[in-house]
């Protein structure tokens, strides 16, 4: 496609500069200008990090072409203060500490903006609407809608500018509101996250995945995407010169699929070159023979005698079986007066980070192979590539990027090891940025959960005994299951004493999406079907909720699952405060909810109805917004 | 049933603190430095928690500076102590501790200094907000002139300090140990309205009681909650993750829904303090545990809104359209039967 001349405006500045027409705004802004404030969290027009003003308007960078901006006046969140200031609504981004991560921050803050300059008296619940379009995963949105409100009501008068300096310190620093320190370069969009970075020289990395679930590789060629022009160098699991193998508990995962591939979108070879298109276009020319193997998709079928087994290492393709066992469950349900049954699932969960996988390779003049990515284990990352690469620990180093969020998602060294190799191959630093489909089918899932449960109780809600089995789909490879395993079967049957129980929690191989860490480590699955029995035990008892977990309650001097010795345990204080915080009406729960007194006050919001996520009903009479 | 229904729901948790079933550590180094500011060099990960800022307010109460005057090394390990991973709910506690420990030994190279200088015990010396005094006395100072005091007798005031936590294994046939030295709890109570007619679940209202052990900055904690405690919503109602055969049909934002600013309730937080005494700050944590009680909170809410029990996450609006129906065919079949 022949280049255009494009002139237009941005941040108050003439910018001529030739472009590929095809070109999105976002990447003229972010590659041509440099001006990386403006982040690409989906390229789809769904999460509103890319969201610039455009002749006043806000717009979604993503889904515009530059062309269409020939004329233009842009604003970026560069523009919106002066360099090194703060304007109102960053300032109250600031006071109210609503960046965590930040990857979402500019957009937000751009949001912010339109909110202030096209309804500068937005309510609440405008706020939120006009806000609805941008996605936050870190911060719950709740104190970036306070700052909103915050600079609202400075700009009105509302408030006086003092509401935004900092509060004074008494005695201490601890327990005291410090703003965050990083929080001036988030919502200025000047912190550089690794896909932000730039090096001179440096090539563009691009990721053949395999389109199969599980099949076996007969062969790579990759000649002719080699011979291609800007084609620095094709990487496959061939030019691993060590110990091929990584994961945060058994290092069953090859840098790029070796023999066969076990789930889709797994990586089977890499490409660095001059630029990303040219990267992308060479991925074609890679010819991969398969043969299709018949696949595992529920946990269940992978426990099956005769199942296809995914590695060889597991014929049985059990990744971990944790057990847990005190007292005597059968005396303990002998003892019961009510026993209870029933089963519960939960679901994958994607980590959603706003910022997608992204990192820098280069060797430096030590020969030392670095690695700069968000990563949420550089040391383990440093172990592991040492013996990929074969390379003493000392000549490998990683350097931590800004991490625009990980909840455990960032923990799986999925592509460090490809960037290296490629960085080894060529001596240039080399780039890779994910997108979001890409993260999406390669990175790690929150474990899939069955519990099936048994629980015994006396009349008087205590528990006399608790059978718990859990099964966890781990997808086509370990990653961190055993350790979900283990934190589930540790934490299962709750913050209460149980004299008798009897867990067991397995995760088994199948070809699915790999599951790994995710914030609470199975923590969550396994207290979902817990804190579930527990409020049906009270509703048959006719106990009040709170008062059922009172009378099982972890105590100092209690004995944990595992048998530990509690010196102490705060549940009855949580318990009380929260009791008292809701102001919550006792009674047990039998569909309370239409009589009780307890509802609608402080504390909640009013319901929603703008932007409903269900504009009518099937028979289209009702409508809720 | 009457169209929007509301109920309450209530659901505890617990958790433990750092790495599981195993020794933890994490190492930092600490130096007092010109103008009465600081360096401190560690390998944390920021990974949107605020660990920087929490680990800035530690360095500077334990060398009596301001949070702002701390300098903190980028996490690089060719250059920064080992402190491991942004996981198991462990920077605060197993950095946090690190870097307290690494500053009182900056600090008490210092104060020798300072209290050979005024000829005090050193024990008398106290520093707060970059001024430092001999208690007893009128003898003051800045930090800048103690450092400057400290440099010219010969000395640098650098620290190193490192801190464990001792988990042990858990034997393989029963599963006995002790994972963890700290745990802390929690109680969230949800209260939501049902949409009888679309199935649609809104959570109006959330008080999250949570033990932190101590609390370094209450926003920081506040935000931790608040971010989990919508993270658990999204998995609650909404958030599934699909696949056919292995190929993900939930490819894009468009098809994984996550919860929005309209999704969010107001959500209250309760911090309380039940400080851990095998460590030097106290604190635990609450990364994690933010968000393991809020799905049970909510579908516990549920029931007491519309009397059926969702078991099976997310509860979608369909799921949720289909248990009334089931509920209604069973109640009507009972009512017959009588
Ligand atoms: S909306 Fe443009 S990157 Fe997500
Ligand atoms: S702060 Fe919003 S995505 Fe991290």
């Amino acid at each position: 496609m022949p280049d255009m001349k494009l002139e237009l405006q941005v941040n108050g500045r003439k910018v001529t500069r030739r472009a590929d027409p095809g070109q999105r705004l976002l990447d003229f802004l972010r590659d041509e200008l440099n001006l990386t404030g403006t982040k690409e969290g989906c390229g789809a027009g769904e999460c509103g990090t890319c969201s610039v003003f455009v002749d006043g308007k806000l717009v979604k960078s993503c889904l515009m072409p530059a062309a269409k901006a020939q004329g233009a006046d842009i604003q970026t969140v560069e523009g919106l203060a002066r360099p090194g200031d703060l304007d109102v609504i960053q300032k109250a981004f600031h006071k109210t500490g609503a960046s965590q991560c930040g990857y979402c921050i500019p957009g937000m803050v751009m949001a912010a903006t339109s909110i202030l300059r096209e309804a500068p008296e937005a309510s609440l619940d405008e706020i939120k609407e006009r806000m609805g379009g941008n996605i936050c995963r870190c911060t719950g949105y709740s104190k970036i809608i306070e700052a909103v409100a915050l600079a609202r009501d400075v700009v009105t008068g509302r408030a006086s500018p003092a509401a935004l300096d900092p509060e004074t310190v008494g005695d201490s620093f601890i327990g005291h509101n410090v703003r965050r320190l990083d929080a001036p370069s988030k919502v200025t969009g000047r912190l550089k996250y690794a896909g932000d970075m730039v090096m001179p020289d440096m090539l563009h990395m691009a990721v053949l995945r395999s389109p199969h679930a599980h099949a076996e590789i007969l062969s790579i060629d990759t000649s002719e995407a080699e011979a291609m022009d800007g084609v620095a160098c094709v990487i496959t699991a061939d030019d691993v010169p060590g110990k091929d193998g990584f994961g945060v508990f058994v290092h069953d995962q090859p840098i790029m699929a070796r023999g066969k591939v076990r789930h889709v979108g797994e990586a089977v070879a890499a490409v660095a070159a001059e630029d990303v298109a040219t990267a992308r276009r060479a991925l074609k020319k890679i010819k991969v023979e398969y043969r299709e193997l018949p696949g595992l998709y529920d946990p269940e079928d992978a426990l099956q005698p005769g199942a296809p087994v995914i590695h060889d290492y597991a014929p049985d393709n059990v990744v971990k079986h944790i057990p847990i066992r005190k007292g005597d469950i059968e005396a303990g349900f002998a003892a019961a007066d009510l026993i209870l049954e029933d089963e519960f699932t939960t679901q994958q969960v994607e980590h959603a980070y706003l910022e997608p996988e992204a990192g820098l390779a280069y060797v430096d003049a030590d020969d030392v192979v670095t690695v700069i990515s968000p990563s949420q284990n550089i040391t383990h990352h440093r172990h592991m590539l040492s013996e990929i690469i074969a390379r003493p620990i000392n000549k490998v180093r990683f350097i931590m990027s800004p991490v625009g969020g990980g909840f455990g998602g960032k923990e799986d060294m999925i592509y460090q090891g490809m960037l290296a190799l490629a960085a080894m191959k060529t001596y240039r630093p080399v780039r890779l940025v994910f997108t979001r489909e890409e993260s999406i089918i390669a990175s790690a899932k929150r474990h899939p959960s069955r519990v099936k449960y048994r629980m015994g109780l006396t009349k008087e809600g205590r528990i006399t005994a608790i059978k718990f089995d859990m099964l966890s789909d781990g997808g086509a490879y370990g990653m961190s299951s055993e350790g979900v395993m283990r934190k589930a079967a540790i934490l299962s049957c709750g913050p209460y004493e149980v004299e008798n129980l009897q867990v067991d929690t397995t995760a088994v191989y199948t070809n699915n999406t790999p599951s790994g860490a995710f914030r609470t480590f199975g923590g969550m699955q396994a207290q979902f079907a817990t804190e579930s029995m527990i409020d049906i035990a009270a509703e048959r008892l006719g106990l009040d909720p709170f008062e059922i977990r009172r009378r099982n309650m972890m105590r100092a001097g209690s004995l944990t699952h595992t048998q530990q010795k509690l010196d102490s345990a705060s549940i009855g204080r949580v318990l009380a405060a929260a009791e008292a915080a809701s102001r919550w009406e006792p009674g047990a729960p039998r569909m309370r909810g239409p009589e009780r007194g307890d509802l609608g006050g402080p504390g909640t919001r009013a319901p929603c109805t703008l932007g409903a996520r269900f504009e009518a009903s099937k028979d289209g009479k009702e409508r809720v917004a | 049933m009457q169209r929007k229904m509301r109920g309450r729901g209530v659901a505890a948790s617990w958790y433990g603190i750092a790495r599981t079933a195993t020794v933890d550590r994490a190492g930092a180094w600490a130096e007092l430095d010109d103008g009465g500011t600081a360096k401190v060099v560690t390998g944390v990960t920021e990974i949107g928690e605020g660990i920087l800022t929490v680990l800035a307010q530690i360095a500077a109460e334990e060398l009596g500076i301001r949070p702002e005057d701390v300098t903190i090394g980028d996490n690089d390990t060719a250059r920064s102590p080992e402190a491991a991973h942004a996981g198991a709910t462990r920077q605060t506690y197993m950095i946090g501790n690190s870097v307290a420990l690494a500053c009182r030994e900056a600090k008490s190279r210092l104060f020798a200094e300072i209290a050979a200088h005024w000829e005090v015990d050193a024990g008398t010396l106290v520093a707060f907000d970059g001024a430092l005094k001999a208690h007893g006395t009128n003898l003051a100072m800045t930090m800048a002139e103690a450092v400057d005091i400290a440099k010219k007798r010969g000395v640098v005031p650098v620290g190193a300090g490192h801190f464990t936590a001792h988990g042990t294994g858990l034997n393989p046939v029963d599963g006995s140990g002790a994972p963890w030295q700290a745990y802390v709890f929690g109680t969230q109570v949800a209260e939501v309205e049902v949409d009888t007619l679309t199935g649609e679940v809104q959570v109006l209202g959330l008080w999250a009681a949570h033990d932190v052990g101590r609390v370094i900055n209450p926003r920081g904690v506040e935000g931790q909650i608040e971010g989990g405690v919508v993270q658990g919503l999204g998995q609650a109602l909404m958030e599934d993750y699909r696949t056919e055969q292995g190929h993900t049909t939930t490819h894009g934002f468009a098809k994984y829904i996550l919860p929005t600013a309209l999704d969010v309730p107001e959500i209250t937080s309760v911090l309380v303090e039940d400080p851990d005494p095998l460590s030097p700050l106290g604190a635990k944590g609450i990364g994690e545990p933010a968000l393991v009680p809020t799905a049970p909170a909510i579908m516990n809410a549920i029931h007491d809104a519309i009397g059926v029990r969702i078991k099976s996450l997310p509860a979608t609006p369909e799921k949720v359209l289909a248990a009334i129906a089931e509920k209604e065919a069973r109640d009507a079949a009972r009512e017959a039967a009588e």
